[in-house]
């Protein structure tokens, strides 16, 4: 283990032989068990487990053995790398030290005549690009010998494999079972009867051909059953393997021995022995379809990653494979290609299609100067660009991990789920024994009737005794109770909307941002940045006393030079504009003498021999300025909706400048829509309440936080989760970081593709605040989904349960039989399967192309006065 | 091989346990069918095998958990 890694950090490893909720609530609490484990979550349709933990404490094989003790385990991967530069035996030991000390490889062996290094390892903790570093790092070249599989191709094999065999199950199971099924019902068959040999319903031929099937197909929840309980888990596999077995149990001992006195050769239930088994196959199946599809959104972003690089060393082009790119390499790109990794372009000009990773529909323009994203494909031109981010650190690489570690998270609600499913398995068992017991000495006596029959079925009980009607009541209901389905009914609709989401520039952090998300009340949106474009410019500049002399005979020009002398070192968007205003007109900006920023007020220099202040009413008043002068031009503007500055000079008010930024486009539009949801619209600014009344006006919010200090943002947030509201923040996700972990829901817009720094729990690559609607839609649809779902694995357990115990058979004399609740639970498996399915059909209600009103309207233009302020 | 060693003495420490409890499932069973009325000997003896075959189903794992539980402790 390499020693040097003291702190927490995060893996997720691959878990084999999970099936169920149940299972996934055994490898957690394997793994949480574990010294220096602080979290885990498994997720069954992933199949992975991510992992917290202080990995001074505890290694990746102490995981893996705490897997493999509860019954599962967490496979390896194999890679040959052609090692160059050996030479000698202790070449080979630093190259096997070198591989082996990186955690997640279980073992290298180096064979010094072949020049090569066979690797065993856990896919996910470690990377062939981390093997090929560490080899270079020892002094050698490693190059990978095949392309062999990558993890998204091994991970894909697998899935495939493990749908190829339920399938094969599927149809083995199916297609005799049919067999069995025209065989036990030939007397009821009709005319249909002279088509089917007689022999097919002698029972010991149907006892023949269910017996491959209990065998065959069905031997997977016998074996897996047996290795759980030996690991002393119990899992839904128990529960067909007992329902199975025992049907066919009695079915062999009363066609061989019909007068033992289990109910003789009318009680055979072959039937129900082989349809249980097909109809659970059945939702195996479609449980593997299932986990198969929902992680398309990750593989369709991995597969935007190109495998090669065309890297340029002097003059000559070389092709290498992608992630051997360096950071300052020098990259061509053709047209057609995509974009092997991060960069400037430094040369060149052409047009990007960025749609796959930013939603954006219109190719982007690059120039020189401008950023190109990995995966991105280049449309028409050829240019040259350096590489800047690459590997882990690429737009890219940040967005898979992003959706992938979602998808990987669990929501509350799901947490419930796996707890009820993990703990319902022995409750299950323990109910089955009371059903037995009691029809054993009371049912049967009280209310037995020969002439009653399975639901759904003309097939009478007949001359079933005490013990095989009591047998079958209690084998009913564990079938009936198993919800096989609720393992996949949470995580697969969260990962089919943590993909849907993505595809339109969303990204939820984890899935409780989901959950967070559909039961959001209140949106509070930063102004400056967020509604606003962020970038305002000058639009008036005022003088103090019209007509009067001026405070040391200050034009509107020196009104200007002055502020944008003062603002020459800030940082502040309104500094900024002031500083390009002045530039614009011409106007000379010098360096202060002295500089302070008084963030919430405005700023203080000294220049020219002069005391300078430039900012707010706030400032204004504490150094005692007397602005009444100015005051009746400075609520005439903010009634506009601008921000004014006031300049005093020495001590004394000079004049004003007022500063406009303009709404961002779809601004109104997203307002609109986001109260047509039901949502509270509330704008948060540091700006004066006038200001922001006015801007608030415009768009349509019903509520102003003005005047907020940046470091009472968070507070401000407070107060209304407080009055008991689910709030989200929407802004900048570096600035705003204390407001947006403050609330319930943190929503980062305009990211870019800079993913990793942001704070929030939901990341908006784009800067546009239509998202910020399609987050809440993606949301609310994902978690309708959830729930219809969990509907669907529950309901039939629900209605099932007490109608396999037998609850109505008193008064309807109707039983279920084994095989039509081996059915049931089927059809709740497709239940999920196609819910989820449904929800690639969403489409947010604002990206349909239909302009609206507001749209067309277009956002307000400021206007450009100078002119003299009234009064002095 | 400590490992391997550890378990087959925590399965061996569990099946004690179950085990007894599983058959005296079955035997209070076949106890109670037998006094409580007239069942047929395979009825009696059937019902007593499925209580004490699902008996076990719902110990074992228990047990085992927490004979393993136990005996992590200790280490």
């Amino acid at each position: 283990m390499n020693a040097s890694r003291l702190t927490d950090s995060t893996i997720s490893l691959p878990v084999q032989g999970m099936t169920c909720a149940s299972c996934v609530s055994h490898v957690e609490g394997a793994l949480s068990e574990l010294p220096g484990v602080s979290q885990v979550v498994v997720n069954l349709a992933t199949g992975k487990a991510t992992i917290e933990r202080d990995s001074s404490r505890v290694t990746i094989e102490d995981m893996r053995q705490a897997v493999a003790d509860v019954g599962y385990s967490v496979p390896t991967a194999e890679i040959t790398l052609d090692v160059r530069g050996m030479t000698c035996a202790s070449c080979v030991a630093h190259v096997e030290g070198a591989l082996t000390d990186l955690e997640g490889v279980t073992a290298a062996v180096v064979n010094l005549g072949l020049g090569t290094a066979r690797v065993t390892y856990v896919p996910g903790p470690v990377a062939v690009s981390q093997m090929k570093r560490a080899v270079r790092e020892a002094g050698y070249e490693a190059l990978e010998r095949s392309q062999g599989l990558d993890a998204l191709d091994r991970e894909r094999q697998a899935r495939e494999e493990e749908i190829r065999r339920q399938g094969r199950n599927l149809v083995i199971a199916g297609a005799v079972g049919l067999l069995v099924m025209i065989g036990t019902f030939y007397d009821m068959l009709g005319p249909l009867r002279s088509w089917i040999p007689e022999w097919l319903s002698y029972k010991w031929v149907i006892g023949l051909l269910t017996t491959p099937i209990v065998l065959g197909p069905g031997r997977q929840f016998f074996a897996n059953s047996w290795r759980g309980l030996r690991h002393g888990v119990t899992d839904m596999n128990l529960l067909y393997a007992t329902g199975i077995g025992a049907a066919y149990g009695i079915a062999v001992i009363n066609t061989l021995f019909p007068q033992a006195g289990f109910g003789g050769e009318g009680a055979t239930f072959f039937e129900s022995a082989a349809l249980l088994t097909a109809f659970i196959v059945l939702g195996r199946w479609l449980e593997a379809l299932t986990r198969g599809r929902t992680s398309e959104a990750i593989r369709k972003l991995m597969k935007l990653q190109p495998k090669l690089a065309r890297v340029l060393r002097g003059t000559a082009e070389e092709e290498i494979p992608a992630d051997e790119v360096q950071v300052g390499d020098l990259l061509l790109l053709r047209p057609g290609e995509s974009v092997a990794v991060d960069g400037l372009v430094e040369e060149g000009y052409s047009a990007v299609d960025e749609s796959m990773l930013t939603g954006e529909s219109l190719p982007v323009e690059k120039k020189a100067g401008d950023p190109v994203i990995g995966g991105t494909l280049n449309k028409t031109g050829a240019f040259k660009f350096r590489a800047t981010r690459v590997g882990k650190e690429t737009a890219l690489a940040q967005i898979i991990k992003l959706v992938e570690d979602a998808q990987a998270s669990k929501a509350p609600i799901q947490k419930l789920a796996d707890w009820v499913a993990g703990h319902f398995i022995l409750g299950v068992h323990i109910l089955a024994v009371v059903v037995f017991v009691f029809w054993f000495f009371f049912g049967y006596r009280l209310y037995f009737d020969p002439a009653s029959s399975f639901i759904l079925s003309p097939y009478r009980l007949g001359e079933i005794g005490v013990f095989g009607f009591s047998l079958l009541l209690s084998v009913t209901v564990l079938v009936i109770s198993c919800p096989c389905a609720v393992g996949l009914a949470t995580p697969s609709a969260m990962m089919a909307g943590t993909g849907k989401a993505a595809e339109y520039g969303v990204l939820f952090k984890a899935a409780q941002a989901i959950e967070n998300t559909s039961k959001l009340q209140t949106l509070i949106f930063d102004k400056t940045g967020t509604l606003t474009r962020g970038e305002p410019s000058v639009t008036d500049v005022l003088m103090a006393g019209a007509g009067e002399a001026e405070p040391g005979g200050l034009t509107a020009q020196d009104i200007l030079r002055l502020a944008a002398s003062a603002e020459k070192n800030s940082e502040h968007p309104l500094g900024e504009a002031i500083v390009r205003g002045a530039r614009e007109r011409g106007v000379e900006v010098s360096d202060p003498v002295r500089f302070e920023s008084i963030p919430g007020h405005g700023v203080e220099a000294a220049l020219q021999g002069h005391a300078v202040l430039l900012g707010n009413r706030r400032l204004m008043g504490q150094r005692a300025v007397d602005i009444g002068g100015l005051v009746e031009q400075a609520e005439r503007l903010e009634g506009e909706g601008k921000t004014v500055m006031f300049l005093a000079v020495d001590g004394r008010p000079a004049g004003l400048i007022a500063v406009a930024d303009t709404l961002k486009e779809h601004s109104r539009e997203a307002i609109q829509q986001l109260h047509r949801l039901g949502l509270e619209v509330a704008m948060i600014t540091g700006d004066n309440a006038r200001t922001a009344q006015a801007i608030a006006r415009q768009v349509g919010i019903d509520r102003v936080l003005a005047e907020v200090l940046p470091q009472d943002k968070a507070e401000e947030i407070k107060k209304l989760q407080a009055l008991g509201k689910r709030v989200a923040m929407v802004g900048d996700g570096v600035n705003d970081a204390p407001a947006l972990a403050q609330s319930d829901v943190g929503m980062a817009i305009g990211s870019g593709t800079d993913v990793a720094k942001e704070t929030g729990d939901v990341i908006l690559i784009k800067d546009d605040l239509r998202d910020v609607v399609v987050a809440l839609e993606a949301a609310k649809a994902t978690m309708r989904k959830v729930k219809q779902n969990l509907f669907w694995a529950f309901f039939y357990n629900i209605l099932g349960i007490p109608i396999g115990a037998g609850l109505l058979y008193p008064v309807l004399r109707l039983v279920v039989s084994p095989e039509l609740a081996g059915a049931m639970m089927a059809v709740s498996s497709v239940s999920v399967t196609l819910n989820t399915l449904l929800l690639r059909r969403f489409r947010p209600s604002l990206r349909s192309g239909r302009q609206t009103q507001a749209e067309a309207q277009g956002p307000e233009q400021p206007r450009w006065v100078t002119e003299p302020a009234a009064g002095g | 091989m400590e490992g391997e060693v550890l378990d087959r003495g925590i399965a061996r420490r569990a099946a004690r346990i179950y085990l007894p409890l599983a058959t005296a499932a079955a035997l209070l069973f076949l106890i109670a069918a037998s006094l409580g009325g007239e069942y047929p000997a395979v009825a009696r003896i059937g019902g007593a095998v499925w209580v004490g075959t699902l008996s076990l189903i719902v110990s074992m794992p228990v047990v085992t958990a927490r004979v393993k539980a136990r005996a992590r402790r200790r280490e």
